[in-house]
Formats: structure tokens, C-alpha cells, sequence
């Protein structure tokens, strides 16, 4: 309710300053004059054929004040005392390449400046006393109504007091307070606190991607002092490969890819920089404002350090990852395609909000206008992102700051300024001597060297040509992709979202209804990128912490306390727990924007250690689990199956960083030919794995991997027949099978039951119940009778090896409880 | 708070049924998902046997589209609307404005190399370029005002495949498949042969945000043969039959103890049974590419006793036995490393083999067919992502056309040897019986008995269409 106030109030200020402004433009007689001599000759002579009396081009009339004023279908022609914010001015300037006017004839240099004159003295008319009388000043009733600014995610999370619970022997934490006290008057008993080998199980899954060794469960359990867990939670965060899982979470979010997709699928060779920055932020558990504006402004913050400073460069590939039309025929097009792609993902990644859909209209439902829409446009025209539209496009990469390439550009001027002295040098002797020869008092021929001996003229050339060579070689710099800023701009609104129908200008700006108006100054010469950034990562923004908190609950838990993780406007769900929502963000904030501290908090939790145990009657009353009296079970993630098989084959190569395709870059991934030539066969880590848009993996498409080319935090988990098909039939599921088997004949087990114990904690972290030794020693003997035409020993590997596969495609291998 | 709290619960009971009804697509679908039934998928998945058909919106006129695509732009009037003015005006300039936005600058007019024949009881005019398919022509919907939004071939796959050359959306197969699902539970819904992996690649027949089960399985890729069609993973090179049988008994005998423990969970059902259907996949898949069972004089129909038309008549009958099997969608492509519909310049030889390539299988398919009755209820759409242009490019070459094409369809409800619409006397821009891409979606969808309006997905905060805001049925070309 308060922000409705604010806004109304805004609005009001700004119909005072607009009359103000009009008041305090009085026609000076200079001005009047001026407009008779200088403009409305040129109006007549250039524009009255198409936009007068008879006809009106465009529904635009430029020989009465009141009609310049009002505009025609694209809106107003002149806004008084705004030359930049003009669209005559714009069509006369010829800058914009769909508004020229005239058409055929630019006007000179004198008459474009006679009008920018005009148009900054306040377009002194003689009738304009008249207009102003009649009230011609920019009305804009609120597109949307007070329910959209009611609208629960719009308001600033508060602490929220503790409700009360009967049952205070159960919570660890507020969390579960909160969690409790819904679980009470729903009449449901939380689950039992789970066992320690499933809740290290869990742990380490969610934290790293990875299992357990056999060596981590027996450490955990014979751990009998007070805070075993929490240790392993310490552990956990301190891990290098905490950065590969949750920094891949990310990675969904900023829909990260190592090629563009979409109709020319351009390789992205340095994108992998971002990759490494995102892993290593989470690493060090960098706090997420920072992390924020890093991202979106990273190269307008100050830095000495040129190591930070190239952190922050590469930071910012974050607007230049989205899949680009790179050879769309309509440049204006792609350019606002390219800013709307930028805008929307910002929208869905930090603010919940699909701003996108504000391109063509106002938000349906979002007070988020399409005046807010290009406001924001115009800070990402103001922004360089790309180097060239002509097909195929090009992204801009920066520069980064490198040692070795410091050192190289040093040794290559060097080697340059050697061999230019040599060359001078040559040159210098060589005249001398011909001079010499001349007698010194004679003039030299204009071309001296022809008079060169032979030989000198073959050193010449032969050293001129090692100059070449160098010139044309220098050492390249490392670059990664990124933005920086562009020359400063407004856009005009596109009307139904087209390039060319153009509408009013907008200044640059945030959307008007979430932004308190003290937040907002955009300096005439920047973009605004900076502002927007410090805006988003503020506390102030009622969104951005909730979002991110929101999405951590959802990768631990399953679900987030809002559903629809990228849309908290009036089309996203509710949250099933605001209270708790508003604590986690609200304590979020205020302990630094800690992401590793807010694992700490939801991971010790009682609600977190429950088990998975299902009970009737509480599944009677909340059959979704929603108010979460037990954990949901999940699914491995398409990464942390292929690591997990890798790991317990002891093939997992945990190398980190580096480059994830060997193709050049801005070239195409594949063309005409279809055939792909990228490589998956490495054994690292899979988000280290290339992502090639329009073509991932297999064994990513089939277990719902991203998109790549949309943000997502809430990945779905399908269950189809071709996954299937992948793990029974598979050379890589049938590889794996059979190095697990090797691995286990390595170990030296005395007895076949110990082969199958050890396999079952290996593989499900658990030992082999004595009906699961005696079944699958059944089953290798029944194989025995099945399998024919091999040697003893080959025909028990094979036995083995089908055994080994079943267990790793088998529900409890693929699911976390 | 506490109102938020209420709105909270008033607004997930109103969602309750819509929820769950997409949860269990997303989240359980097994083979292959439908919008209308799917409360009946587990069931209809793996029950008893027998066809599955789900109620669409209104009586379908087809069940199943076989959708011919022509990669790289075939052109209009040198295939299938003649233009006599361009005879006449050959080297002329174009008397009015090309397109502000144009792939490459173009010269003058240039005539057709071709001759036109009148063909069938409608005496409908076909090039020389397609004798066989002239045959048919009285079986064929021409839609020659056909118009899209993109000069590029990447931007006018995707407009033409999803709907959208801005942004990434679920492809057309994927959506028939989310509204109808399939008829056959052993078989994917949506097959695409020897798709081309350039110019949007997957994303034509991706699902983007519906759910996975409805996109598309690819058989091939473009460049290789069609002999090497196949699905991938549908055959076990490392183990005989009746031991991946025991191996896969051990399986289910271990993942039913580990479901019981978690109690009645539909996902974990759905993977226990994905494993069955997989391995009833197995034989199911080969048996339907196997076409060794056709007859000599049907692989001749389909031209497959000619090395030139041997490709393509192998895709072809292999949508036709699809077909037969009930799969909904099947996408064959016409595409290899050289030869593309692309003709910027030497546009008679290119036209002339691609042509040569396609005339015999494709006629030969809508025959067959016709013959076993299937043409009835089978959409067959014949397509490229755009024509070409009237005037050269080069001396001998034509340019991408965006602006007016030609699209044909037979069988499944559509008007036999009827023409519908025109471009201009020289074939630059689509003047009558306009039919804008997002037209040819919302007939397409409407011959299935889908209403392209109601046919909706909630993602990101709104209900889309493949239509998008756009699409009108044609219902001039109904039958």
C-alpha cells in the first residue's frame, strides 16, 4: 500500500514538473523569431508535402504547434526543451535506421542544428500559449491495478516472529519452527530423524554431486561426539567440488552454454571463463550482492587488482551467454532481440519476473509496463554486447589482463624494435656508402635504395619481410566474453514490440512501481547498467533475496517454498511458507549474503535430517508433501549420475577449470554436414563437459539436463522408456559395468559375498543385506546355465558385469532418500 | 501474511486438478505423454493392450501427419505455381519495391528454366521438376500464399518448425504430440528421420518447456545415409537377449523393494515400468524399420530400385510403416551435405537433382498411402522453410524468399486438387489467400482436431501456443 502512494505521488510530482517546465518555457520573443525565420521555412520547404495540411503521413501534421506536440502514430515529434528525446530530431539526425526523414534528402548540417536549437529552447510557437491553455501534457493513467502492487513479493520481507508449537523437544532451528507450527495445525507428525548413513548419502549429494566414500560413511558413524554432522557439513562446503555442483546450479539459471544454438551455432571457445568464475565465486562463497553485481556490472567496478578486475570482466559474459539469432537479415531486429534476451533472463534469474513479456504490451499481470520495458532497453542499447551484426554476428569479448601474455607482447615489441633498428641501421650504412660513392657534396637519387648493391637490397628485403612476418603474428591476448558500455542512449517504446513502429522516448530507468524514487539516478553519460545492478543486489529490492533463497530451498528440498522458482509475480505460486520465506531472506541479508552460511542453516535443520519414511495418514492429509513431514526422495541430476559412476569406477578425473571445446571460436560447432565433431569422451567432471546448444549430450538430454538456452532453476525429472533404453543398452553404461566389476577383482575380496557387500557399499553406500548376497549369487549362477560358447573366467566377468550394471541403473543407485 | 496464506490455499484448490493433471505429464509420463487422458497414461502406457486415442477438442480429420520437409528453400514458380509474366519480363527489373529486409541483393527477373503441365481433373500446373507427383495432383492442397517472417534459413527453420524465429519454443511435432499423444504405446509419438542438425538443429524438434516425453526421436542425421537411420540405444550390443531378460528381472525384483519402502510413488512406478516398455521398444522399433517385409513392387513405388531416389524412398516408406504403427508425428527431411533446396546460383542443376530425388518417393508415398487406405486420416505437408525469389541472384541462381511460397498437404481432410491463394504475377510476395505460418499451425492443428487456441502450456507465468498471439484457420482448404 505504501509503494501505491509513492507511486501515485510520483506521478503527480511529475504532471507538476511537466507544467512547470511548459510555464517556465514563456515564448521569449527571440524565440518566436526565431521559429518564424529559421524553422518554419524549413518546415514547409521539407515536411508539409507528406505531414500537412492536405496529407498526414504516419497520422502526423507538423504545421500546427499542437499537432507537432501530439505526434502521430509513432508517437510525440517534439518533447519541448529535449532535443535527444525528439523523434523529429531523431529522423532528421538519420541515426536511427528505420526514422529517417526526409526520405530522400538529409537535411544539412545548419538545418539539423537550427532545429536541436529549436526544440532545446522549449519550441517557442506563437500559438503555444494556446496549447498550454487547452492542457496538452502527458497523461499516463497506472496500467495496472492495486492488486498487482499488493501482490505479496512486491513488499519487503520482514523478520517474522516465531508462531508457536506445541512439540518444542522437535526443532533444531526456526526453520523448523516455522515449518512445525503448519505441520501441527495440519495434524501431521514429522517423520522420524533419518539414519546416518542416508543423511551423509543426502549430504554429500547435495553439496558436491558426488557419493560418499566407503571411508567418509564409517568415519561419520563411528563420529560419536557432539556436531558429527555439522562436521561433515563444514567438510562439505570446504570442498573444491561444493563450486562444481552449486556452481552448476547456477549455470542453469544463467542458462550457460558453449555454443550460441538457435540458427548459427557459433562455438562460445571462452565462455568456459564464466563457467570457472561462477564454480570458483561459489567456492569461496563470494556474498551473492557482490556475486550480482559483478555480473551485470562487473566492468564498472573499480579495481587495482588486475586479477579481480579480469574476474569481473569475465563475470559479465553473463549478459552475452543467450542464444543470439546470429544471422538475422534485420539488424535492428536482432539487436533488440539480443537486449530483449538479456532483459528477460536478468527478470527470470535475480527478480523472479518475466520482464520479457512487457516488450510488446504492459504485463499482463506484473505492474511492469512497457514504458519500464524500455526504460530498461535503453540501458542494454547503452551497453556494447555485440561487435558486429553482420551475419554472422559477433559478440564482443574483452581483453583480460595475463602474465604470460604481458610477457609475450614484451618479447614481441621487443624482437620488433631489434629488427626495425637492424633495418634502419642497414639502411643508414647502406646510404652512407652510397653517398660515399657519390661524393659528398652530390644530391642522393629520390629512390636511393635502387642504387643499392644486390646485396644489401636482398638483406633489405629478407629483413623487411621478418618485420612483416612479426607484425603479422603479434601474441593474442586471452579474451572472454563479456559487455561494456556503449555510447549513452534512450530508445524510443516499440509499439506491439516492433522496431518500426517507434512510440514516445523513454529515459533510461528501472521499472517504476519497484523502485522507490530516491534509488534511481542514471547519469546522462552511462548506461545505467550500475545503477540497475546496485538496484537488484540491494536490500531494499523486495525480491532478489527471496529469489535466491528460494532457489537453494528448492535444489536441497525439491521444491521451493515458491514453486515456480523464475516467476514470484502474480502468475507464480504462492509461497507455501511466507513466514519462513521472509526469515531465510531476512537472515540471508543480514548475515552478509552468505550462500555457504545459509546451507549451514537449512542443512542443520531437524527438517532437512528427516527421513524419507512414508506414513499413511500423513500422506492421507498431504499427499504432495508440502508441508514437508518428510524428505522427498530426487532423482540424480543427468552431472551427478555420470560422476557418480565414474567416481565408484575410480575413473573420475577431478582436474578443475579449463576449456571445454577445442573448436575456434565464433566458428560453426557443425553446418550443412550435421556432423558434430565435439568430444564428451573426457572422464572429468560433467559440468566441465561441453554444452553445445541444439545438441547436447545424450545422456543430458535424456535426464533432464537444461535447456541451455532458457534460464531454469527447477529442472523437472521425466521418466521416460529412452532412458531406459540408455542404461540397459549403452557402450558407456556397459563400459562402466565392467570397470566396476575389474575394480572389484582388484580389490582382493576372499569370497563372492564379499564382492557383493562390497558393491553395495561402493555403490549405495550400505552393506549387502544377506538375502540381496544370497539373490545375486543366484544370479550369477543362472547366468552361469544362460551364457554359452565362453571361458569360465570371462563368463563370470560377463556375470559380474551384468550384476554390476543392474546396481548402478537400479532405483536406489539413481535416487536420493 | 495470514491472507497470503488464504489466497495461498484458495488458489491451490482452484489449480488442484490442472496441477496434478500436468504433474503427471511431467513428472510420470512414461512412453508418451497426452493432454486429454492423462489420467489414463500409466494405464494406457502398460495396460492390457489395444489402441489408445484421446479425445481431442473437436472430431479429427486426421490422426497422424507425415510432414516432408524440403531443407533450404525449394522454389515456388519453378515447381508448382507457374508465372508466364516472368517469361515475359525475363531481364527486367522488378516494376515494384523489393522487401526493406532481403537475405542477399538480387538483379533482375529471371524466367523459370522449367515447363509447366496441366495434370489430373484439375488440371492443376506442375513443373517438370515433379512428373510424379503431378500425378497426384488431385489428391493435393496447394497453398501458394504462404508467407513466414525470416530471410535466413536458421530463423525460418525455427518459425517454420516452433512458431517462433526469436525465441526457443516447443516444436510443432512436440506439441501434436503433447495434445494427442500416441497411439502406439511401444513406439515414441514423434519420430524424425535424418533431421539436419544445422540452422536450429534439435530445437526443431525439441520440446523446449513441455514435457520431454513429446520430443522428438531422432532416427539419423541428415548427412548420413538413411540406411543408418536408427534409434539410438534401442539395440544391446553386449548382451543376448535372454540374459539382458534375467538381468532386467533382477532389476525390478530390487527396485520393487526399494519402491515399497517409500510407499505408492508414481515416479518411482514409472520407472520401474519404463524398464518393460524399453525392452519391448527393443523389438518393436527394428521390426518397424524392417523393410525387408515390403514387397519388391512397393520399394519400387518408392523408387528404391534407383540409386538416385533410393535415399529418400527408403525415409518415405519408413513414414508410411509409422504411420501404419501409430506413431502421431513423422518428419522426413531432405537435406544431405551438398544438396539443399539452396540454389543461389545453378539453380536448373540443383533444382533438377533435388527434385529428381523426391519426385518418384513422394508420389510413390501418397499412393501407397492411398492404396492401404491411410491417406484418409494421414496429413501429409510438403514444405520448405521459404521459397525463392523471383528476380536473380547471380545470373543464374535465386535468392531466399520469406515473403510468398508454396505449401502443399494431402490426404487427412484437406481439399484435393484445390489451390488456395497466389503471389503476385512474378511470385515476390503472397497477394491472395494470405496464410501466414502461424495460419498453416493453427489448420494443421484443426485437421487433428486441435483448436490452436485452446491447445496451451503454463510455463514461465502465461499459457503459450505454438501459435503464439497469432494463427487463423484456413477453412477454404478444408474437405
Amino acid at each position: 500500500m505504501r509503494r501505491v502512494v509513492s507511486i501515485c505521488s510520483l506521478l503527480a510530482i511529475a504532471s507538476i514538473l511537466w507544467i512547470d517546465q511548459c510555464v517556465a518555457i514563456e515564448p521569449e520573443q527571440d524565440g518566436i523569431v526565431f521559429f518564424e525565420t529559421k524553422i518554419r521555412p524549413l518546415l514547409a520547404q521539407h515536411c508539409y508535402e507528406c505531414h500537412g495540411a492536405g496529407e498526414q503521413e504516419g497520422e502526423l501534421r507538423l504545421d500546427r504547434y499542437g499537432d507537432v506536440i501530439r505526434g502521430g502514430k509513432s508517437g510525440s515529434a517534439v518533447v519541448p526543451g529535449k532535443a535527444d528525446a525528439s523523434l523529429l530530431i531523431t529522423a532528421v539526425k538519420y541515426t536511427d535506421n528505420d526514422l529517417q526523414m526526409p526520405p530522400d534528402d538529409k537535411l544539412d548540417k545548419t538545418q539539423i542544428a537550427d532545429l536541436i536549437s529549436w526544440v532545446n529552447m522549449g519550441a517557442p510557437h506563437p500559438d503555444a500559449g494556446e496549447e498550454r491553455k487547452m492542457g496538452v501534457q502527458s497523461n499516463r493513467p497506472m496500467p495496472f491495478d492495486q492488486v498487482a502492487l499488493e501482490h505479496w513479493a512486491f513488499q519487503p520481507p520482514r523478520e517474522p516472529a516465531l508462531p508457536a508449537v506445541q512439540n518444542s523437544a522437535w526443532p533444531h532451528s526456526p526453520i523448523d519452527v516455522f515449518l512445525l507450527h503448519r505441520l501441527e495445525s495440519a495434524g501431521i507428525r514429522p517423520a522420524k530423524a533419518v539414519d546416518r548413513r542416508t543423511l551423509i548419502r543426502r549430504a554429500t549429494f547435495d553439496l558436491i554431486g558426488l557419493p560418499p566414500t566407503i571411508e567418509e560413511v564409517d568415519a561419520f558413524l563411528s563420529d560419536q561426539a557432539p556436531g558429527a554432522f555439522e562436521r561433515v557439513v563444514d567438510r562439505l562446503l570446504a570442498s573444491p567440488h561444493y563450486g562444481e555442483r552449486w556452481g552448476r546450479h547456477w549455470l542453469d539459471v544463467a542458462r550457460y552454454a558453449d555454443s550460441n544454438g538457435l540458427d548459427e551455432n557459433a562455438a562460445h571457445a571462452n565462455a568456459w571463463r564464466y563457467r570457472d568464475y561462477v564454480i570458483h565465486s561459489f567456492n569461496e562463497d563470494k556474498p551473492y550482492d557482490e556475486f550480482v553485481r559483478e555480473q551485470l556490472a562487473g566492468d564498472l567496478l573499480a579495481s587495482e587488482d588486475p586479477h579481480v578486475r579480469n574476474e569481473r570482466l569475465v563475470a559479465t559474459g553473463f549478459l552475452s551467454l543467450g542464444p543470439k539469432v546470429l544471422a538475422e537479415p534485420d539488424k535492428t531486429k536482432m539487436e533488440m532481440d539480443i537486449i530483449d534476451e538479456q532483459i528477460d533472463t536478468i527478470g527470470k534469474a535475480f527478480l523472479g519476473l518475466a520482464l520479457g513479456c512487457a516488450r510488446c504490451h504492459d504485463h499482463k499481470f506484473d505492474p511492469i509496463t512497457t514504458r519500464d520495458y524500455y526504460a530498461l532497453a535503453g540501458i542494454f542499447k547503452s551497453t556494447h554486447t555485440m561487435d558486429s551484426f553482420e551475419t554472422i554476428a559477433r559478440w564482443h569479448e574483452h581483453e583480460l589482463f595475463d602474465e604470460k601474455f604481458e610477457q609475450e607482447k614484451a618479447t614481441h615489441e621487443a624482437q620488433l624494435a631489434a629488427r626495425q633498428g637492424e633495418l634502419d641501421e642497414l639502411i643508414a650504412e647502406a646510404t652512407a656508402s652510397l653517398q660515399e660513392q657519390l661524393g659528398a657534396s652530390a644530391a642522393l637519387p629520390a629512390k636511393p635504395e635502387e642504387s643499392f648493391p644486390e646485396e644489401t637490397r636482398e638483406k633489405l628485403k629478407a629483413s623487411r619481410e621478418a618485420i612483416a612476418r612479426l607484425t603479422k603474428e603479434p601474441p593474442r591476448a586471452p579474451t572472454a566474453m563479456g559487455v561494456q558500455e556503449n555510447a549513452a542512449c534512450d530508445l524510443a517504446i516499440h509499439i506491439r514490440g516492433s522496431h518500426l513502429t517507434l512510440g514516445e522516448i523513454v529515459p533510461r530507468g528501472l521499472p517504476a512501481a519497484l523502485v522507490s524514487a530516491a534509488s534511481v539516478s542514471i547519469p546522462a553519460d552511462a548506461s545505467g547498467r550500475l545503477a540497475l545492478a546496485e538496484w537488484i543486489a540491494s536490500q531494499e529490492n523486495s525480491l532478489t533475496a527471496r529469489v535466491l533463497v528460494n532457489r537453494v530451498w528448492r535444489w536441497h528440498f525439491g521444491r521451493g517454498l515458491v514453486e515456480t522458482t523464475d516467476n514470484f509475480g502474480l502468475k507464480g505460486t504462492l509461497p507455501s511458507h511466507p513466514e519462513l520465506l521472509d526469515w531465510l531472506a531476512h537472515t540471508f541479508v543480514s548475515d552478509g549474503w552468505s550462500i555457504k552460511r545459509l546451507h549451514r542453516r537449512i542443512m542443520l535443520s531437524a527438517a532437512y535430517q528427516l527421513s524419507s519414511d512414508y506414513d499413511a495418514e500423513s500422506a492421507e492429509l498431504d499427499p504432495r508433501n508440502e508441508l514437508l513431514w518428510r524428505s522427498n526422495i530426487r532423482r540424480l541430476e543427468a552431472e551427478e549420475l555420470r560422476d557418480t559412476v565414474l567416481a565408484i569406477t575410480g575413473q573420475l578425473d577431478t582436474t578443475m577449470a579449463g576449456p571445454a571445446i577445442e573448436i575456434e571460436n565464433y566458428t560453426l560447432v557443425f553446418n550443412h554436414t550435421s556432423m558434430d565433431e565435439t568430444k564428451y569422451d573426457s572422464p572429468r567432471r560433467s559440468v566441465y563437459l561441453p554444452v553445445i546448444r541444439n545438441h547436447l549430450h545424450d545422456s543430458f538430454t535424456l535426464f533432464d539436463y537444461t535447456d541451455a538456452s532458457l534460464p531454469n532453476g527447477n529442472r523437472s525429472t521425466s521418466t521416460v522408456a529412452s532412458q531406459a533404453l540408455y542404461l540397459m543398452n549403452s557402450d558407456f553404461l556397459a563400459a562402466i559395468a565392467g570397470k566396476l566389476a575389474d575394480r572389484m577383482f582388484s580389490v582382493g575380496l576372499a569370497s563372492e559375498a564379499d564382492r557383493v557387500d562390497w558393491l553395495y557399499q561402493t555403490a549405495l553406500c550400505r552393506p549387502a543385506k544377506e538375502g540381496e548376497i544370497i539373490r545375486a549369487l543366484e544370479f550369477l549362477e543362472r547366468f552361469d546355465r544362460v551364457a554359452d560358447g565362453e571361458g569360465q573366467a570371462a563368463q563370470r566377468h560377463t556375470a559380474w558385469q551384468l550384476f554390476c550394471q543392474a546396481l548402478v541403473i537400479s532405483n536406489e543407485f539413481v535416487y536420493v532418500r | 501474511m495470514v491472507s497470503a496464506f488464504a489466497m495461498w490455499r484458495n488458489k491451490k484448490l482452484a489449480d488442484q486438478a490442472l496441477i496434478s493433471r500436468r504433474r503427471m505429464l511431467r513428472e510420470s509420463a512414461l512412453g508418451f505423454g497426452s493432454l486429454a487422458a492423462a489420467s489414463m497414461l500409466v494405464e494406457a502406457s502398460f495396460g492390457s493392450g489395444g489402441q489408445v486415442l484421446v479425445s481431442p477438442h473437436f472430431a479429427p480429420r486426421a490422426r497422424r501427419v507425415i510432414f516432408l520437409f524440403m531443407k533450404g528453400g525449394p522454389s515456388h514458380m519453378d515447381t508448382f505455381e507457374p508465372k508466364p509474366m516472368l517469361d515475359r519480363d525475363d531481364g527486367k527489373p522488378l516494376p515494384f519495391d523489393k522487401p526493406r529486409v532481403q537475405f542477399a541483393p538480387t538483379g533482375n527477373l529471371l524466367r523459370s528454366p522449367w515447363k509447366f503441365r496441366n495434370y489430373g481433373e484439375s488440371g492443376s500446373a506442375v513443373s517438370d521438376l515433379f512428373p510424379h507427383v503431378g500425378q497426384c495432383v488431385d489428391d493435393i492442397c496447394f497453398l501458394h500464399g504462404v508467407h513466414g517472417t525470416n530471410a535466413a534459413h536458421g530463423g525460418a527453420l525455427l518459425k517454420l518448425h516452433t512458431g517462433s524465429d526469436t525465441f526457443v519454443r516447443p516444436s510443432m511435432g512436440s506439441w501434436v504430440s503433447y495434445g494427442l499423444g500416441t497411439e502406439n504405446k511401444n513406439l515414441p509419438s514423434f519420430i524424425t528421420i535424418c533431421p539436419t542438425l544445422a540452422h536450429g538443429g534439435v530445437k526443431n524438434w525439441g520440446s523446449a518447456f513441455l514435457p520431454a516425453s513429446t520430443q522428438g526421436t531422432p532416427l539419423g542425421v541428415a548427412s548420413r545415409p538413411s540406411t543408418e537411420a536408427t534409434m539410438k540405444y534401442v539395440q544391446n550390443n553386449n548382451a543376448l537377449s535372454d540374459v539382458q531378460r534375467s538381468q532386467l528381472d533382477l532389476l525390478s525384483e530390487m527396485n520393487r523393494e526399494f519402491n515399497g519402502a517409500m510407499g505408492p510413488h508414481d515416479e518411482l512406478e514409472a520407472r520401474l515400468k519404463s524398464f518393460e516398455l524399453a525392452y519391448r521398444m527393443q523389438s518393436e522399433m527394428p521390426e518397424a524399420q524392417d523393410l525387408t517385409r515390403e514387397t519388391t513392387a512397393t520399394k519400387a513405388l518408392y523408387g528404391m530400385n534407383d540409386a538416385k531416389t533410393e535415399d529418400f524412398g527408403r525415409q518415405c516408406l519408413l513414414a508410411r510403416r509409422f504411420a501404419e504403427r501409430g506413431v502421431r508425428f513423422i518428419q522426413v527431411t531432405h537435406s544431405n551435405t551438398d544438396v539443399q533446396w539452396d540454389q543461389h546460383s545453378k539453380l536448373k542443376e540443383g533444382h533438377e537433382q533435388n527434385a529428381l530425388e523426391v519426385d518418384k518417393p513422394i508420389a510413390g508415398l501418397l499412393r501407397d498411402l492411398k492404396s492401404r487406405g491411410l491417406l484418409d486420416d494421414t496429413l501429409v505437408l510438403w514444405a520448405g522453410e521459404f521459397g525463392r525469389t523471383p528476380t536473380a541472384q547471380g545470373t543464374d541462381g535465386r535468392d531466399h524468399n520469406p515473403y510468398g511460397f508454396t505449401v502443399w498437404m494431402a490426404g487427412g481432410g484437406v481439399r484435393g486438387g484445390y489451390h488456395h491463394g497466389s503471389t503476385d504475377e512474378y511470385g515476390f510476395y503472397a497477394k491472395t489467400g494470405k496464410v501466414h505460418v502461424h495460419d498453416l499451425h493453427a489448420t494443421l492443428l484443426h485437421l487433428l482436431g486441435l483448436d490452436h487456441e485452446r491447445l496451451t502450456y503454463r510455463y514461465s507465468g502465461r499459457d503459450f501456443r505454438l501459435t503464439d498471439v497469432g494463427g487463423q484457420l484456413v477453412p477454404e482448404i478444408l474437405a
